[in-house]
């Protein structure tokens, strides 16, 4: 078993802590509590009969990604960058914050771009936000449902592994 | 009628011209491929040659080749930055901190012997007799245990080895927590050359020796004297320069296993 570093990143309330929880426990909580510094956590998952141990570092939001203490990227082998479908604010300027994660962060590292809450807009507002948006999204999940939440991190084990092996 | 004229070979001057002429040359070629299949032979000749060189090159070798080795070894040292780093650290711990008890020694020595000079002018014996300082008297009523000795890679904390005497949590989580907590407070404060050295809560201590590419941490419960810190800094010291020679690229069972039994020994067995 390998272990490998995960960042959940992107602005404050977009979901990072709620897809953390659905992910890890499988759980999902209405009440909103913003994260303060860091909360860390970790699943073993199986892919192809490898098993991956995936430690998660679910951080606090801030508006912009420079504001995040840099020594919280160093040795991520992945980072989730979540945004809200709901609100412009956490996407506008998507393709300048992920083009500073690849800046700061490990040049290996793969970066998986999520488009949350998919469970409070229809598809004419998906249609919308993927045509404005600047840079495209890997997958549109719902914390709340747990649409596509685990599918996201297999995926990105699935990366993990073929970049290790 | 036949012609009765005896027939004449045409290369017959010929060869001979070259038997005359190359005789000599043959020869000498015979002799020299004699030396070369004749190991023996060879060696004679080739030996006071090759030794000469050799000879010369231990005379001149700084002076010929220094620019071309300089350089090498400047090439060398600048790709294996962190090998080294991680080779010398514990070595020059090691040695900052001898370096620091033994002057402290020497200025405790001092303050005593001057202590010792000054009230014997007074005639005051008796009351000097040594008595135990606060810290040694908390120390044997809660002396101080180790629980749990974690080693973390330093950027991406992820656990590399664990040695423990309960059991706690998900270790692997707590690694990750306290590489969080460091990178938080190191950040906050923007410390950039300093770094976390120990969390306290009532009576529990986490005691943090940091090394280039990993860190141990230790969580102690008890009373912890000055001297018994000093002592587990230098059994940390010991162990990263005897065991941690190189960090794995990939954290695998395989690499925790092996660190984890080995924090063991350094631990929680006799080894002192």
């Amino acid at each position: 078993m390998i272990s490998k570093k995960i960042i959940l990143t992107g602005s404050f309330g977009v979901g990072k802590t709620s897809l953390f929880n659905q992910f890890i426990y499988n759980r999902f909580d209405d009440k909103y509590l913003t994260t303060i510094g860091v909360k860390v956590n970790k699943k073993v998952i199986e892919i192809d009969g490898k098993e991956l141990s995936l430690l998660i570092w679910d951080i606090a939001g801030e508006v912009s990604q420079d504001k995040v203490p840099n020594s919280y990227f160093l040795g991520a082998s992945g980072i989730v960058f979540v945004f809200d479908l709901t609100r412009p604010s956490t996407y506008k300027n998507i393709a300048n914050e992920i083009k500073y994660l690849q800046e700061i962060g490990d040049p290996n590292s793969i970066i998986k771009v999520v488009a949350n809450k998919s469970d409070l807009v229809d598809e004419e507002k998906i249609n919308e936000v993927a045509a404005e948006i600047q840079r495209p999204w890997d997958v549109i999940t719902s914390a709340k449902t747990g649409e596509n939440v685990q599918e996201l991190f297999r995926e990105l084990g699935r990366e993990l592994i073929d970049a290790a092996e | 009628m036949r012609d009765s004229k005896p027939q004449v070979d045409s290369h017959q001057p010929l060869d001979r011209l070259r038997e005359i002429l190359l005789s000599e040359d043959r020869e000498a070629l015979q002799r020299i491929e004699q030396i070369l299949e004749n190991r023996e032979a060879l060696s004679e000749r080739v030996s006071p040659i090759v030794e000469e060189h050799l000879e010369f090159l231990r005379q001149n070798f700084p002076k010929e080749f220094r620019e071309v080795v300089d350089r090498q070894i400047d090439v060398k040292l600048k790709d294996s930055q962190d090998e080294i780093l991680n080779v010398i650290y514990p070595v020059l711990g090691r040695m900052i901190r001898k370096y620091i008890t033994h002057q402290f020694q020497m200025l405790k020595e001092n303050i005593d012997r001057q202590i010792k000079k000054t009230f014997s002018r007074q005639g005051i014996f008796g009351i000097f007799r040594r008595r135990k300082s606060s810290e040694e008297i908390l120390s044997e009523a809660d002396p101080m245990h180790i629980e749990e000795v974690y080693l973390i890679q330093r950027d991406s904390g992820l656990l590399l080895g664990i040695a423990s005497q309960q059991q706690t949590m998900d270790q692997d989580a707590v690694a990750g927590m306290f590489t969080a907590i460091k990178a938080f407070v190191e950040d906050a404060f923007r410390r950039e050359q300093e770094e976390l050295a120990s969390i306290e809560y009532e009576n529990y201590k986490i005691f943090i020796q940091n090394f280039p590419a990993y860190y141990l941490a230790v969580a102690i419960s008890g009373s912890v004297s000055a001297k018994e810190k000093d002592q587990l800094a230098s059994r940390l010291l010991r162990f990263a320069e005897e065991e941690v020679l190189q960090l794995p690229s990939e954290v695998t069972d395989t690499v925790r296993t092996g660190f984890s039994q080995k924090l063991e020994h350094w631990f929680f067995t006799d080894k002192t």
